[in-house]
């Protein structure tokens, strides 16, 4: 059989083909893209790390291959015909054959399973786990710089010509602008941007356009989002009251901050997770420790010992999740079925936030969850004296107060002279100034734990947490075995009041020595600039995940992101200028064929607006777009339908001016039973879990609300009228009634698509808005507004090449 | 893979028997079922990390053969007094006033020994099976040969909002998805003009915790229940203003159907773009069809007179039973109806006066309740469509305060009654002990009663889904709506 590549090649297909040929098989088979993932998946469950069913274990090659009670082995490197697990999978008994559940095994999967076994069935150890390498870029300068290409396109280049996969053409200078407009700052370009990027065809030019973009303060607002959308930002607690969080507002404008100022993201991390346990804490730390308060919070729990350890598994689970691509919550009840993470490392990792204190006890604690925050450059020491200040006069003038009052208590309002009376004035209002001084300075949403010494923790059988807990089963803090680190160093913080359990672990997540911690987040900043991560599955890098498709690349961007300081701009600024960022979104039919969910890069992927994209994009274009930063939410209107489903209708919902619901979306308050339509229309991230990777839904529903829903009528509106006033004010003469209709709908397409409109265009507008005015009730202006209406639903307005 | 040399049949600590059974119940079932593993659930289950699927609801084959199609859970939000209504406790009413050792836990903590308020309404025996039914439900009561009540019930939590959150999604957290998200996503609708998971609520107001009881969390929105509303325009944004008249509307449709096919000619792989097209399409017509289903002049007097729609009374709580069953005759495959909203004494949540609180909510839904069981039965739809009465808990046998006759809330042991697909009629299953105060459990040494999680797993199995193996891939776990550890459905019950 011919071992070149036909029109109709598929990879696995091909990976047969040279199967069953005999040629070449170790080179074929990858242990960690094709064998791994199956072994996982269809084995793991019952052969893996939590069970060994018949003493097999399948998750290393010592057991795999180890001889069972049975005297079988499941794998004999180098034999096939010896191997019990080949004849097992191959039965055609169902009562032998495996695995039990499902499909058996394709004939594909199995011929891959034999050749890995006659290669001597490799086994390294699970990518993600291995330290990160520094791979060479595999094109020399020379080449690249001819070709116009950085190293990323290096990794990729030559991934694609050894897979016979053409490389992409760039995408059209206009496409570019709006994708890359989008991707930084989630906003459209301006025209004024749009026609200076066209017209600039000296060198330079898309760099320039690249660090305009990274410089804009829109930039922090949308990664921002990414990040909230991780930590499963929320400004009110869930459950029966569904009640706010004190200033959680703050945390989300620290992280627009944090990216808008390219803070090292290993500093980002430190201060999310031990800000409050650094020497003199700024304000900027305390605040980003507002992470440990965003999520769940039941303020009425039936069982509270459960409550209590439901949200330190909220915890482990987001910080597992979000810092480290790892699924360590399912160790909470038994060893993980698939990963290597035994229930140990669950509870030694719980074991870093065993001591923090709880959000309260029915009420919340501002002591526990809330702090005054020291000026910019001012430290905690300053805040304390002059809390101390605070209490100080408070407590005088309270004494004050009740000592008169007491007096008025015993003897009767004639006990009081004038005097006395004009006294508890004063007091009265002293008190009240100094509440008012003491409510000016900011506070903020913070962690707090209970002191310097911590609690025992201990492994809970099944996760029961009334389990009695044993001796044996104490665990330490500690990171997961399987990473290799050494056991933690910890240090109690006395001036933060802390166990310093937590600076242990911040310093270990942002090492550069973490295997995981810069792979996943350079790979979430990939994934978000091209709708897919390198790993597909961003949250979890464990077995169960997906094998990067360039993992040479991954690392080279891991190692290369720690080099430069953790900077995230630096990043981004590399990957937006590789021409594989600038490809077109069309490819050639060849490569859509042999690799159409376009793993290999060969274009690039269009996608559909965001909902805070499409809905901030709806008021740039009406022209109504506040770009106003930072600052407690705001309250879009919310349709009295909507609020009906609440049990008191607009509980916890206020009223924002005009101007301050037309601000980014991201500043909308996140009141997790009540989101606002059209964003839970476009598949907003549920804020009650940790959301790596948002949906796409295409449904009726969305063209509704797009249509008749009350938002979108209104922006139409507004649309149309900028539109006219805009058109018209350029006419330099007054023209027919369709001369000015063309007009408008010219400057409709230009405003909304930031391009120019095309004579057809114009003229269907045109033929459309004629159109309407004979329908029943429709003036000439509404007319125009529906046409406008008509734009913003238009799948150029909301979708990216 | 075990190569073993234990009997070839065990596997996974069940014999290959008990697992066929398990997993499939028949050959049929299981090859479908393998069938699903490999393209229906293998897609859904990867979507979350982004790999495209396609028509979310298209309707879908379940794992089993189905006994019903459709559910109406017809939710007594508040909690209903069980001692009240269904489970009859004749100890109890001598004991009325008098103080006695019972456990309880409810809104106001644990309670070693209370007030016993007698059961306020006198209990008679209906039908054949001579079912006890209390004076609050007359009309019910001529059903209850159709009925299986689970006396037995048990949830995690005595408080409203954790309470409903596990009635409605399995978890006392929210962030998971709702039993209507998990039957529409295992089944899909069989009606794309209509949603699949229809909420109806109380005129008072929604539930506690409002939108979460209704939430398909880390589902898709796809999933999610749609609020319809039994006057004015049924669904959010269905009626176009009026300043934007229908011939106006079809004219825009066209219009953007002309511009968005120009835009595909180039992009003509990008399938989004072609659903978007289509969902255009389909808005139009859920628009000119929807209405249509909540429309109800084409109901005969007779009919709207069975659910009591003349009666002021009953004229709500009927007109959304009604409502119920001609979405359901639609296809719709999940109905939820609340009876009761808001707070205290607008919902079943009798604190105060009991009779006052039971009189009211019981006499607005027992004939709309009945009708619609009769109704479903004469036009043969009962066979096809699971009907759930019940609260987020039940209530208890003793006073909550010194004075009256208000009850707490009572998550230890509560009634849940089923009629319809694949439900066998006139069964009473499990029991309170004599009180009424906790399940006790069917064999001495076993774990009292049916947890919720066993109620989800009856309504999946009657609609052929297998509550083990429905699952979704998420946060590395496949999740299922009744957790990890395997749950059987309530077996006694079913038909």
């Amino acid at each position: 059989m011919p071992l070149v590549c036909s029109p109709w090649h598929r990879p696995a297909v091909a990976a047969w083909i040279v199967l069953v040929s005999g040629a070449a098989s170790s080179a074929a088979v990858d242990f960690q893209r094709d064998v791994q993932p199956l072994l996982a998946r269809r084995c793991y469950a019952c052969h893996g790390p939590d069970e060994q069913e018949s003493g097999l274990r399948l998750d290393g090659r010592a057991a795999a291959s180890a001889t069972l009670d049975s005297g079988q082995r499941a794998i004999v490197p180098g034999d096939p015909a010896a191997s019990a697990m080949l004849s097992r999978v191959t039965s055609n008994d169902p009562d032998l054959r495996m695995p039990p559940e499902g499909e058996p095994l394709s004939a594909t999967q199995v011929e891959m399973l034999r050749a890995w076994i006659v290669a001597g069935a490799d086994w390294p150890e699970h990518w993600a786990f291995r330290p990160v390498s520094r791979p060479d870029v595999p094109m020399d300068d020379a080449a690249a710089h001819d070709d116009g290409l950085n190293p990323i396109d290096a990794f990729i280049t030559v991934a694609l010509d050894r897979r016979g996969l053409q490389r992409p053409r760039p995408a059209p200078k206009a496409a570019l602008l709006r994708r890359a407009t989008y991707s930084v700052t989630g906003l459209p370009p301006t025209e004024a941007e749009m026609r200076d990027f066209l017209g600039d065809e000296s060198p330079g030019a898309w760099e320039r356009v690249v660090d305009r973009l990274l410089a804009s303060p829109h930039y922090g607002e949308h990664w921002a989002r990414h990040w909230l959308d991780l930590v499963r930002y929320a400004d009110t607690n869930s459950f029966e009251r569904d009640g706010g969080k004190p200033h959680a507002w703050r945390y989300r404008d620290y992280v627009i901050r944090a990216f808008n100022h390219d803070k090292p993201y290993d500093l980002f991390l430190v201060e999310q997770v031990a800000g409050d346990e650094l020497p003199n804490p700024s304000s900027d730390a305390l605040v980003a420790t507002g992470w440990y308060r965003l999520g769940l919070w039941d303020d009425e729990p039936a069982d509270k010992l459960q409550a209590r350890f439901d949200w330190l598994d909220d915890l482990v689970s987001t910080a597992g999740q979000t810092f480290l691509g790892l699924t360590i919550n399912c160790a909470r009840c038994h060893d993980h079925k698939i990963d290597p993470l035994p229930q140990r490392d669950y509870y030694a990792l719980l074991a870093f936030f065993h001591n923090i204190t709880p959000m309260g006890d029915r009420q919340m604690n501002p002591d526990f969850i809330e702090r005054a925050l020291p000026d910019e450059g001012g430290s905690l020491a300053e805040v304390r004296d002059h809390e101390e200040e605070i209490a100080r006069r408070r407590n005088e003038a309270r004494a004050n107060i009740k000592a008169i009052e007491r007096r008025l208590e015993e003897h009767g309002p004639q006990a009081l002279d004038d005097l006395t009376r004009r006294d508890l004035d004063t007091w009265k209002q002293l008190l009240a100034e100094i509440d008012a001084e003491d409510r000016k300075r900011p506070r903020g949403l913070v962690v707090t734990e209970y002191g310097t010494e911590a609690p025992d923790t201990f492994i809970l059988f099944r996760g029961n947490p009334h389990a009695e807990p044993a001796t044996e089963h104490r665990v330490t803090p500690g990171f997961p075995r399987i990473l290799g680190a050494a056991a933690p160093t910890i240090v109690p913080v006395p001036e933060a009041n802390s166990s310093g359990r937590r600076t242990a672990l911040a310093r270990w997540l942002a090492s550069a020595e973490n295997p995981l911690t810069a792979r996943v987040m350079v790979n979430r900043v990939w994934q978000h600039h091209f709708g897919r991560g390198i790993v597909r599955s961003p949250s979890n890098f464990g077995l169960m995940g997906d094998p990067p498709t360039h993992p040479e690349l991954l690392d080279w961007l891991a190692s290369e992101f720690v080099a430069g300081g953790w900077r995230l701009k630096r990043l981004h600024r590399l990957i937006l200028l590789s021409a594989a960022y600038r490809a077109a979104t069309t490819g050639d039919e060849t490569s859509a064929t042999r690799d159409p969910l376009n793993d290999a890069f060969w274009r690039f992927d269009p996608r559909r607006l965001s909902a805070e994209e499409l809905r901030d994009s709806i008021h740039v274009a009406s022209g109504v777009f506040n770009p106003k930063m930072y600052g407690p939410g705001v309250f879009p209107d919310i349709p009295a339908e909507v609020k009906a489903g609440q049990s008191k209708p607009g509980d916890g919902w206020g009223t924002s001016p005009t101007a301050e619901q037309c601000r980014r979306s991201v500043y909308i308050h996140v009141k997790r039973s009540l989101i606002t339509p059209i964003l839970a229309d476009f598949d907003l991230a549920d804020p009650d879990t940790p959301c790596p990777v948002r949906f796409t839904t295409t449904q009726p529903t969305q063209a509704l609300g797009m249509m008749n829903g009350s938002f979108l009528q209104g922006q139409a509106r507004l649309f149309a009228a900028r539109a006219r006033q805009e058109a018209l004010a350029a006419a330099t003469q007054p023209g027919s009634a369709d001369a000015d209709t063309a007009r408008i709908v010219r400057r409709v397409i230009e405003i909304a698509l930031v391009r120019r409109a095309t004579e057809a265009e114009v003229a269907r507008g045109v033929a459309l808005v004629n159109r309407l005015e004979e329908a029943d009730g429709v003036s000439p202006s509404r007319a125009l507004e529906l046409y406008c209406l008509m734009v913003l639903n238009m799948n150029e307005f909301a979708y990216l090449d | 893979m075990p190569p073993t040399d234990r009997p070839a049949g065990q596997f996974c600590r069940r014999t290959r028997r008990e697992f066929l059974w398990q997993a499939g119940g028949s050959f049929t079932g299981l090859a479908l079922a393998g069938l699903l593993d490999q393209t229906f659930f293998a897609r859904q289950t990867r979507a979350a990390d982004g790999t495209p699927y396609a028509n979310p609801l298209a309707a879908k084959l379940p794992h089993l053969a189905p006994r019903a199609k459709s559910v109406i859970f017809l939710f007594m939000y508040g909690g209903p007094s069980h001692v009240d209504t269904f489970d009859y406790k004749p100890a109890l009413y001598p004991l009325d006033g008098q103080t006695v050792k019972v456990k309880t836990k409810g809104r106001g903590g644990e309670r070693s020994e209370s007030r016993v308020v007698g059961p306020k309404w006198k209990f008679s025996r209906y039908g054949q099976c001579g079912k006890w039914v209390s004076d609050l439900f007359p009309h019910v009561a001529r059903h209850v040969d159709d009925i299986a009540f689970v006396h037995s019930m048990t949830a995690d939590s005595p408080i409203h909002g954790s309470a409903m959150l596990q009635m409605n999604s399995g978890k006392i957290q929210s962030g998971a998805p709702c039993l209507g998200s998990w039957v529409t996503y295992g089944l899909g609708s069989e009606n794309e003009n209509l949603p699949g998971f229809v909420v109806m609520l109380d005129p008072t107001g929604g539930p506690i915790s409002g939108a979460k009881n209704w939430a398909s969390g880390f589902m898709p929105a796809t999933y999610q229940g749609t609020l319809l509303r039994s006057k004015g325009p049924p669904i959010l944004d269905l009626a176009p203003p009026d300043d934007m008249p229908l011939e106006a509307q079809r004219a825009l449709l066209d219009a953007l159907r002309a511009e968005n096919t120009a835009h595909l000619l180039s992009r003509g792989d990008n399938t989004e773009l072609a659903a978007r097209i289509a969902a255009y399409e389909l808005a139009w017509k859920m628009q000119e069809h929807a209405p249509e289903a909540v429309n109800l002049a084409r109901e005969t007097e007779e009919t709207k007179r069975l659910y009591g729609l003349d009666t002021p009374r009953t004229a709500d709580f009927g007109r959304r039973c009604l409502l119920a069953r001609r979405l359901v005759e639609r296809g719709v495959r999940f109905v939820q109806l609340y009876s009761g909203g808001a707070h205290n004494d607008d919902n079943w949540d009798a604190h105060g006066d009991l009779v006052k609180n039971h009189e009211f909510h019981a006499g607005n839904t027992d004939q709309p309740v009945a009708a619609l069981l009769t109704d479903l039965k004469r036009s043969g739809l009962l066979d096809t469509t699971l009907v759930i009465w019940g609260g987020e808990f039940g209530r208890q046998p003793t006073a909550e305060y010194a004075e009256g006759t208000g009850r707490d809330h009572n998550a230890l042991g509560f009634t849940m009654w089923m009629a319809g697909g694949g439900i066998k009629g006139g069964v009473s299953v499990g029991e309170t002990d004599e009180l009424g105060s906790a399940a006790i459990a069917p064999v001495e040494g076993e774990k009292p009663g049916f947890h919720v999680k066993r109620l989800h797993a009856t309504v999946l199995h009657c609609l052929g889904l297998d509550p083990n193996r429905l699952s979704y891939f998420f946060g590395g776990l496949d999740q299922k709506l009744v957790g990890v550890e395997p749950v059987e459905p309530i077996r006694e019950v079913l038909a």
